[in-house]
């Protein structure tokens, strides 16, 4: 660790942010049990405590994504509990374990970029699986596979890291155009696209359209990478067909969506909103109910209301702990999603996985956050790491994981047998080279393992 | 090294996009708060006061008051209970919030409140005067605006609640002020305007039509006076005075009195003319009824009986006093009343107050001055006596109804009197089975706005 007094302090800095929660969740809560209080306590306190212990043995060169995201955990756990009265919801800190451990998943399959490009024609064969899994298990144009009675899993859900995953390995063959037809084009480009436009109609077809914006937000983010690439201009001419594009797609989806799809797009909540309207006009009520400062955790009434703690969650949060606070956790994932623009991604694989995800978090954000709040359609998607829900949960960590990959890169040098064999052939100037850590970190740079060489392996003599 | 920036500019992107969302719903949220809170089962209202301060309607619930103390403003004031709902309190029930999203519901002590320009003691008065009859009264400031009276009959205690609502008379739930009523002869007004619009006024009151007691016109349908041995050759100072349908007929008919000039004139005034949709004008939230009649041709039946005020014609009260602002004034421009001077929030702090607004010009000021003159002497030769001390121009109207089975008193004008500017319309419904009459119901509001 290269400077254990900035860790031991961030140790500090999440601590007294769980614990000045705990401490109003014991004077402000409601509560029959102080036990309840007691043991809410000893797990978040417990988890960040053993979290910290295990992190530096993980020797990653920053530790920013990982503070930020038991930050975040254990925020939503304290919310999670208190809904409605203080009570330890065991099943929620299960689900961040799995989504920790996820986190974990994700870090190691993914800091190699050679390994991971390597692999990227499995990562299409897991669409394929997982959509066929959609198909033969969920039931009649169901999203989930139930697996007990209280127990369901989306599996819907884990195409979103294989999406970005597809479209941030991918990017690099832009410049393999073959003649099809009278067109020049990019095999893999038209997989890719194969590929969302398939998980799009998919989920048309399952129903599970509030996803649909999601898979969308990170093909358009591959999609605007691809096209500067390798040049970093972007052509208007593409950008333009595709925003018309887009705006087509969205008028017919709109004219064929089912009728209840329609109801919801344009409903009058407070003219319905005992009917259609309900789950969000309560969701308003209770933010103005919450005000800046809240009721106070546990004495708000949305727990009443379908979905409370997931699909209009963060309505239950500014119910019970006011508008600000539930705005600032909103900055704690929008700060993960931003540490990126402080420590740049050190390859242009990773720098894409990072839009990826950024484009996944912050519409499935605005999806959850402005749908409940009546400003979009409400399309019922989950808050990334606060919701209950174990699918998200755990691919919300996966994606944290990539997020933590970006951060803390392997970059391996190909073997020098291999290298002394081929010829070194020209290629542009930006393709996979390792770029030295320029920018200002969260954290600096490790200084107990030797930091890699500044090796000149090219993406084609990888491949040959 | 672009190509990474590249990528930090997409993360960028979606980030700023997510940013501007969440500030504009923190704006959102701050700003439509208190009405979130409206619609939801826990809320404080404030309090509805008069002019001087005396409670027209008490949101906390907790004020003792007699027994039909609103009962004069009833229907107009209204509750939040929401059985009616074109009232103030109804259409205003956010003003009343006791809630801010800072200090979110206050329980004791909120200073959420509507000031209105009615005269409780005025109304109440009005409501007496009426001595069990049916019908409706309003009058306002003429140079404000400031609505003062406006009672309704028969009408509500909203204290008592709603357990006998099956046994209430009809009408009771709503202030006939704002509905529309056959107009009867103060429909004349209008007319006369338009004559004096499109003819101007020598060559108007240079004509002269013969009453004999009826009429047969184009159409051959009789238009029978109220005097029936007629009135003989007039002019249109003397028609007006003895409100004679036969000339008025011969008025419409006359070749001077094109249609579609009558119908523009008419348009003006803001009538719905022959079916068109139903139009309103907004006080305060509450919603009034816009003149409607027929007008097909100058020498049918129905539009010549519209023009005198019997038919399909039906006008407000509220628009009937409305008109006679803009004559009153000699501007040819309405002045808007207000129900609403002012409104506080929870903390006592004034977030909306009255201004005065006038209507775009209905008739130029050269026919306003004329039409007052002419109110004005019918005032002094025909009601000195019925409505004493007060120099007022008047019109006065029988509206006939159910039928012909039963006629409603009309009276519409203005005081001329600088101290107090006051338009007013009267209307007492069956005006043969009632103890009392439109002037004297009118000499009661009069005496009572001037205390």
């Amino acid at each position: 660790m290269s400077n254990p007094l900035a860790y031991v302090f961030s140790c500090i800095f999440v601590l007294l942010a769980h614990g000045a929660m705990l401490f109003s969740v014991f004077y402000n809560g409601s509560y029959d049990d102080v036990n309840a209080v007691i043991v809410l306590m000893a797990a978040v306190i417990g988890l960040d405590a053993v979290y910290f212990i295990i992190l530096p043995f993980f020797k990653q060169q920053t530790y920013a994504v990982d503070f930020m995201l038991i930050l975040i955990l254990n925020m939503g756990l304290i919310f999670q509990s208190c809904f409605g009265g203080v009570e330890f919801r065991f099943k929620h800190f299960i689900t961040m374990i799995a989504a920790l451990i996820a986190c974990r998943i994700g870090y190691f399959a993914c800091r190699d970029h050679r390994w991971i490009e390597d692999k990227r024609k499995f990562i299409w064969i897991g669409i394929g699986i997982l959509m066929g899994v959609i198909l033969l298990f969920t039931g009649s144009r169901s999203m989930w596979i139930s697996l007990g009675e209280s127990t369901s899993v989306q599996p819907s859900e884990f195409i979103k890291p294989l999406l970005v995953l597809a479209c941030a390995t991918s990017v690099t063959e832009q410049q393999k155009k073959h003649k099809l037809l009278c067109f020049n084009v990019v095999y893999e480009n038209l997989i890719l696209f194969g590929i969302v436009a398939g998980v799009c109609l998919f989920q048309w077809w399952c129903r599970d359209l509030g996803s649909i914006p999601t898979f969308g937000a990170i093909y358009v983010s591959g999609f605007l990478l691809r096209i500067c690439y390798p040049k970093g201009k972007y052509s208007k001419k593409p950008i333009i067909i595709a925003v018309a594009a887009l705006a087509v797609l969205a008028v017919i989806g709109i004219i064929v969506a089912p009728p209840y799809v329609r109801d919801r797009l344009f409903v009058d909540v407070w003219n319905d909103k005992n009917g259609h309207g309900y789950q969000q006009a309560q969701a308003l009520i209770g933010i103005a109910d919450g005000g800046w400062f809240g009721k106070r955790p546990g004495h708000g009434f949305l727990h009443n209301v379908f979905a409370y703690n997931s699909d209009i969650v963060f309505a239950t949060i500014s119910e019970e702990w006011g508008l600000l606070f539930s705005v600032m956790s909103v900055f704690v994932l929008l700060m993960i999603m931003a540490i990126p623009l402080v420590n740049p991604p050190r390859s242009y694989y990773h720098g894409s996985m990072c839009a990826g995800i950024a484009a996944a978090f912050s519409v499935q954000m605005a999806l959850n956050i402005f749908g409940s709040c009546n400003m979009i359609p409400f399309t019922g998607v989950t808050l990334p790491f606060i919701s209950m829900g174990g699918t998200s949960m755990v691919v919300s960590g996966l994606m944290a994981g990539m997020l933590v990959a970006a951060q803390s890169p392997a970059f391996k040098a190909p073997k020098k047998k291999k290298q002394e064999q081929k010829k070194p052939q020209p290629v542009p100037s930006q393709q996979m080279q390792p770029v030295p850590p320029q920018q200002p970190q969260l954290l600096p740079p490790r200084q107990d393992v030797p930091q890699q060489p500044p090796v000149s392996y090219t993406l084609t003599d990888r491949r040959k | 090294m672009k190509s990474i920036k590249r990528c930090q500019h997409i993360i960028t992107l979606f980030l700023s996009i997510f940013l501007v969302g969440m500030v504009v719903l923190v704006i959102k949220i701050n700003r439509e708060a208190s009405f979130y809170m409206m619609n939801s089962d826990d809320h404080r209202l404030g309090m509805v006061y008069d002019r001087r301060g005396d409670v027209l309607f008490d949101g906390s619930g907790r004020g003792q008051y007699p027994d039909g103390y609103f009962t004069d403003v009833g229907n107009l004031i209204g509750d939040d209970k929401g059985q009616m709902d074109n009232t103030l309190v109804a259409r205003n029930i956010d003003c009343l919030n006791n809630y801010s999203f800072s200090s979110g519901l206050v329980e004791k002590g909120g200073k959420a409140a509507i000031y209105t320009t009615l005269d409780h003691d005025a109304n109440r008065a009005v409501y007496n005067a009426y001595m069990g009859a049916k019908g409706c009264a309003c009058a306002y400031n003429y140079k404000t605006g400031e609505l003062l009276v406006c009672t309704s009959l028969p009408s509500l205690d909203v204290t008592r609640g709603y357990a006998d609502i099956d046994s209430m008379e009809s009408g009771t739930l709503m202030s006939k002020v704002m509905y529309g009523t056959v107009p009867g002869s103060t429909q004349k007004v209008s007319t006369v305007i338009s004559a004096l619009e499109i003819m101007g006024r020598e060559r108007l009151f240079s004509k002269t039509y013969s009453c004999t007691g009826s009429f047969v016109n184009a159409e051959g349908k009789n238009i029978d006076c109220h005097q029936s041995w007629g009135h003989g050759d007039q002019n249109i100072q003397q028609a007006i005075e003895n409100s004679c349908n036969p000339f008025f007929a011969q008025l419409i008919q006359d070749s001077d009195m094109p249609l579609d000039r009558i119908k523009s004139q008419y348009e003006k005034l803001g009538y719905a003319i022959n079916g068109e949709d139903m139009r309103y004008f907004d006080i305060d939230g509450i919603q009034c009824e816009r003149a409607s009649t027929t007008l097909t041709d100058t020498g049918d039946f129905i539009t010549q009986w519209g023009c005198i005020g019997q038919g399909d014609t039906l006008v407000s009260p509220m628009q009937l006093m409305m008109w006679q602002s803009a004559i009153a004034n000699s501007t040819g421009k309405m002045t808007m009343p207000y129900i609403i001077s002012k409104v506080t929030d929870v903390d006592g702090k004034v977030k909306k107050e009255a201004d005065t607004e006038y209507s775009k010009q209905l008739f130029t000021p050269s026919t306003a001055s004329t039409v007052r003159q002419m109110l004005k002497t019918n005032g002094a030769n025909n009601y000195g006596w019925q409505v004493p001390g007060y120099d007022i121009g008047i019109k006065s109207g029988t509206a006939q109804v159910k039928e012909g089975a039963e006629e409603n008193a009309l009276l519409v004008g203005f005081v001329d009197d600088e101290s107090h500017p006051i338009a007013f319309c009267v209307v007492l419904e069956n005006k043969y089975s009632t103890p009392v009459s439109a002037e004297q119901i009118l000499t009661t509001m009069l005496n009572a706005l001037y205390s």
